[in-house]
């Protein structure tokens, strides 16, 4: 008989959920009325009814009732949390190790995520957020690129021209006139102090930016020539407890132009990508004559607020018609032959501020980034050391399944399913979970404060915010319960007649998943050492490799734009101590913090047909060169007091390059504002980070600068700083004395290859020692399984190397293909790390052999503790029971 | 006990209940229902009534009947009990005597 039958499934379905009562007789009803509707509407359709009447039945009338009473789960799950607690303390090694380990991942992982979440909150804290935006200009092309800042009257333009824009301000961000750092001091004081974070602000950025005030109007505080804001923090130093509103402040003793206080800001939170103590006005400022209205010079970096309705990609390309009306013609009146290029390829974008920090890939400006990169990266290392943590907590639980065989098999033997057994082993990893969870927050809340300092960010425990412990609840029981799936399942299928008889080889089945696992385990930890390994040498290559000047020895004094009319004095009383070798003074030195330009050079007389030569142009004195101790290739130095060299320039071999100068070199003459006449090339010397190529630079003759170089001869430094000092007091007795050393600002300049690197050692240190740990507890299992088998090798004549061979063999092995497995991994990850640097280090096969040699000797040592333990043993104390 | 009360839809299952005298099992009283009042019956709110009225004492049930049409399944067959047929006559009355204080003009001068 050949009857349509309703889904099989369906029919299970039913059964599994209905009631033995009711079961039978409804299914019964259900099929004949399938059987009829079959006949009347077809088969399909009356497959779809059936499955339809099946969920209907999905009610508490029908369902099969729970047999078992609340009480008697109760009692099952303290049954189960008594068993977990008995076998923990039973084997506290064990135990510690499992629980140790795992709260060591978990606590890695906490506090990388704490990191990735401050890196991804920066500037997305303002009401207004996703209508305020940064410009940038995109010249587009081959030797292209993207920088912030644009002409001074651009914004004057963004405000008449564009309603859409509701404000616009304009930000001066970089060391140039008083922004970066000055001596500054309150005009009833006398003794100056040095301060860092000043920029020039126009007053609507207060409001754009969305600061806070603490005293003066937001609206007003920059709306007078000459004012400034304080950050709540300066405020507090300079006047604690008062409103500093009006008072007027002094900088670089220059008494002919004093600030007004016009204002107090909250300080900038911690996730801005601006962080600045004072904001000094743009409002009446001119830097020189007709610097607001003219397109030449490109300084400020502007910021604006869209109105609501606005749309903003149809604004930013209206915004292109600026450089056709505005750019052009300031190009086209200058006779430039680039005009045709630039209306062609420069482009005006806008960027969301809250991007501003992590995006801005390309984008030239001076604001510290986090790195999209790196935020991957480290989630990476923080999954796989969590996994690293999970694979321990696994292969600990099966190879110990031996000890629980019997549990098992009675348990099952008095009426103990399936189910049960492996509710109780997933009830006692969650509670393994647990523990651990407690004991990683107790690890993370006392070395935040430490990781704080080294990676130079404030972190913090969000113990306030209302997903904290939720999350923290939930990712405990769902890691307890995924990390205890494969054990549970792995322990519940023992066959009782099996284990009782005792013919379960005591859990040495499955080792190739267990291998599997160590092997995966050192592979990570090898890669980690690996790329551990070439960032300390890349930075050690930074650190010592020829950078084209010398930077021992070089002592740099801040603030001696303060000297004026005594700077040849102070040269002069310098030069008379016998521990000083040469002394120069500049704004320009090859480390960061000091000044920077840029500007546009031609061949003599082809400004009008050629492209500009973008470079450096230096202001120096005549003993730069030589203090620095750069070196000259060709033509000559400065000579002090020779009136030709005020239009003499040097210049560097990229420079050279860069213009296509033909040889001789030397003689020729170039032009920017003026024409210069080529006397020397110098030597490529390192001015930025190794990640940038060397550029073009020049260098003339200027006098001032606000930094001292002295280059002092080996001796006591000590002293000689001390006598320094005594010089600089006598002539500036109410300057405050600053030097850092030249080597010290250059090592600032690397710190985040410093950091990278530190995190990393830290990171593959862990993951070893998570490693290491799951190792030895599971070497000192195999120990103890083939005690037997070692004493019976021991009475029979093998020496204690045998043994420890016999017991060592497979984990180095197992590490050997780990090594295999990481090297070409490591190999292209730090491959592609290193592309971010026009000039590294290369990675040699030493690299590998270290890390593999390492990795090793640590699993050796590891593994032989408890090898030379059983070697050493009494094999008549391990064989007396039989 | 649960309460005695009969809902409306329970009255008219009964009442199909006492129709079908000696097959009055899920799907007869489906078809009865649908016929009597015709409107679509979900057959498990049928169900759902039967078993509430067996618990509340107004019917009991039986296996047996099996046709080769159900795939050789048992029928739950439903008989009322003494206080199934109180309680159908209880509402009867009920309503005979709510009818009756009706006055008649209401009745014959409703538009």
């Amino acid at each position: 008989m050949n009857k349509p039958q309703p889904p099989l499934w369906a029919t299970r379905l039913f059964r599994s959920f209905c009631n033995d009562h009711l079961s039978d007789a409804v299914l019964g009803d259900l099929v004949e009325l399938y059987e009829r509707r079959v006949s009347e509407l077809g088969k399909t359709k009356a497959d779809v009814l059936f499955v339809w009447n099946v969920i209907q039945f999905v009610q508490p009338f029908a369902l099969r009732k729970k047999k078992s009473s609340p009480q008697n789960h109760y009692a099952m799950f303290r049954n189960y949390f008594k068993i977990a607690f008995r076998s923990m303390s039973r084997q506290k090694m064990y135990t510690g190790i499992k629980i140790g380990g795992f709260a060591i991942g978990l606590a890695t992982c906490m506090i990388i995520a704490l990191f990735i979440r401050h890196e991804l909150s920066y500037d997305k804290y303002y009401a207004n957020g996703p209508r305020t935006y940064r410009l940038y200009n995109h010249y587009e092309g081959p030797d292209g690129g993207k920088w912030t800042s644009f002409p001074a009257p651009l914004v004057g333009i963004l405000r008449n021209e564009f309603p859409e824009i509701e404000k616009a301000g304009r930000l001066i961000p970089y060391k140039w006139f008083n922004a970066g750092s000055n001596l500054m001091r309150p005009e009833d004081q006398t003794e100056n102090t040095y301060e860092e974070g000043f920029a020039y602000a126009d007053p609507e950025l207060l409001d754009i930016l969305e600061i806070p005030m603490l005293y003066g109007n937001r609206d007003h505080a920059l709306d007078k020539p000459n004012t400034i804001v304080f950050s709540r923090k300066m405020a507090d130093k300079y006047f604690p407890g008062q409103d500093p509103v009006g008072k007027t402040i002094i900088f670089n003793d220059d008494t002919k132009r004093p600030y007004m206080i016009g204002g107090v800001m909250e300080n900038f939170p911690p996730t801005s990508h601006l962080q600045y103590e004072f904001l000094i006005t743009l409002t009446g400022e001119e830097f020189w004559k007709d610097e607001q209205g003219s397109w030449c010079c490109w300084n400020y970096n502007p910021y604006i607020r869209l109105r609501a309705d606005a749309d903003p990609v149809a604004f930013e390309q209206k915004l292109q018609s600026i450089i056709k009306n505005h750019y052009g013609p300031f190009l086209k009146e200058g006779g430039s032959a680039s005009l045709e290029d630039v209306l062609k390829h420069h482009k005006i974008r806008t960027q969301a501020i809250g991007d501003i920090y992590l995006d801005s890939d390309g984008i030239n400006d001076i604001i510290p980034h986090g790195d999209k990169q790196y935020i991957l990266l480290f989630g990476g290392i923080a999954g796989f050391i969590l996994l690293l943590a999970c694979v321990n907590f696994i292969n600990l639980s099966t190879a110990k399944s031996a000890n629980r065989a019997k549990e098992v098999g009675l348990r099952k033997v008095v009426g103990s399913v399936r189910g049960n057994l492996v509710r109780q082993f997933l009830t006692e990893s969650v509670l393994y979970s647990l523990i651990s969870f407690i004991l990683a927050v107790a690890i993370v809340w006392v070395t935040l404060p430490y990781f704080s300092t080294f990676a130079g960010k404030t972190l913090a425990m969000p113990w306030g915010a209302w997903w904290m412990f939720p999350i923290l609840i939930g990712a405990a029981l769902g890691i307890g319960i995924v990390a205890g799936l494969y054990p549970s399942f792995y322990l519940s299928a023992f066959k009782p007649i099996d284990v009782l008889k005792g013919a379960v080889a005591r859990g040495s089945r499955n080792s190739t998943l267990r291998s599997a696992m160590v092997v995966f385990q050192f592979t990570t930890s090898i890669v980690l050492i690996i790329g551990t390994f070439v960032i300390y040498r890349q930075m050690n290559f930074i650190l010592h490799t020829k950078i084209g000047f010398d930077k021992d020895q070089v002592i740099m004094i801040q603030g001696a734009n303060t000297l004026g009319d005594h700077r040849e004095t102070f040269k002069e009383e310098l030069l008379r101590q016998s521990a000083v070798a040469s002394v120069t003074s500049s704004n320009y030195l090859p480390v960061s913090e000091t000044n920077r330009d840029q500007n546009g050079f031609f061949k003599e007389g082809r400004s009008k047909q050629d492209r500009s030569i973008g470079a450096q142009r230096w202001y120096v004195d005549t003993d730069y060169i030589k203090t620095l101790g750069m070196k000259i290739v060709e033509g000559r130095d400065f000579i002090p007091r020779l009136a030709s060299d005020s239009s003499s320039i040097i210049v560097n071999q990229a420079m050279v390059k860069a213009m296509g100068l033909k040889e001789p070199v030397v003689g020729q003459r170039i032009e920017n504002w003026r024409v210069y006449t080529i006397i020397g090339v110098v030597e490529d010397f390192h001015f930025e980070t190794m990640k940038e190529k060397i550029a073009p630079l020049t260098l003339v003759v200027g006098n001032g600068g606000s930094i001292v170089a002295v280059k002092v001869k080996p001796g006591d430094m000590r002293q000689t700083i001390a006598n320094i000092q005594l010089i600089w007091n006598k002539i500036m007795p109410n300057q405050p004395f600053r030097y850092t050393f030249i080597d010290e600002s250059y090592a600032r300049m690397y710190q985040d290859v410093e950091r990278t690197g530190n995190l990393f050692a830290g990171f593959s240190m862990l993951a070893i020692l998570v490693a290491c740990l799951g190792l030895f507890a599971l070497s000192s299992f195999m120990a103890e399984q083939r005690k037997k088998e070692v004493s019976i090798r021991l009475v029979l004549g093998a020496t204690i190397g045998n043994i420890f061979r016999l017991l060592t063999r497979s984990f180095v092995i197992m590490v050997l293909v780990s090594f295999v497995i990481a090297s070409p991994l490591g190999w292209y990850m730090m491959t592609r790390w290193l592309e971010g640097y026009s000039y590294k280090t290369e990675i040699t096969w030493d690299v590998f052999v270290v890390a593999g040699s390492a990795a090793v000797v640590i699993a050796l040592l590891t593994v032989s503790y408890q090898a030379v333990k059983v070697a050493l043993g009494n094999p008549a104390a391990n064989l007396r029971s039989e | 006990m649960k309460g005695t009360y009969l809902g409306e839809f329970e009255e008219l299952v009964l009442l199909a209940v006492g129709i079908l005298f000696d097959d009055a099992y899920g799907l007869s009283v489906v078809d009865q229902l649908e016929k009597q009042t015709r409107r679509p019956i979900m057959i498990s709110s049928v169900h759902k009534a039967l078993v509430r009225l067996e618990d509340k004492g107004f019917l009991k049930s039986k296996m047996g009947g099996a046709t080769q049409t159900r795939g050789g399944r048992d029928k739950r067959l439903y008989t009322l009990t003494h206080a199934g047929v109180g309680a159908l006559r209880q509402s009867r009355e009920l309503r005979n005597d709510m009818w009756r204080q009706v006055p008649g003009i209401v009745l014959d001068g409703s538009v």
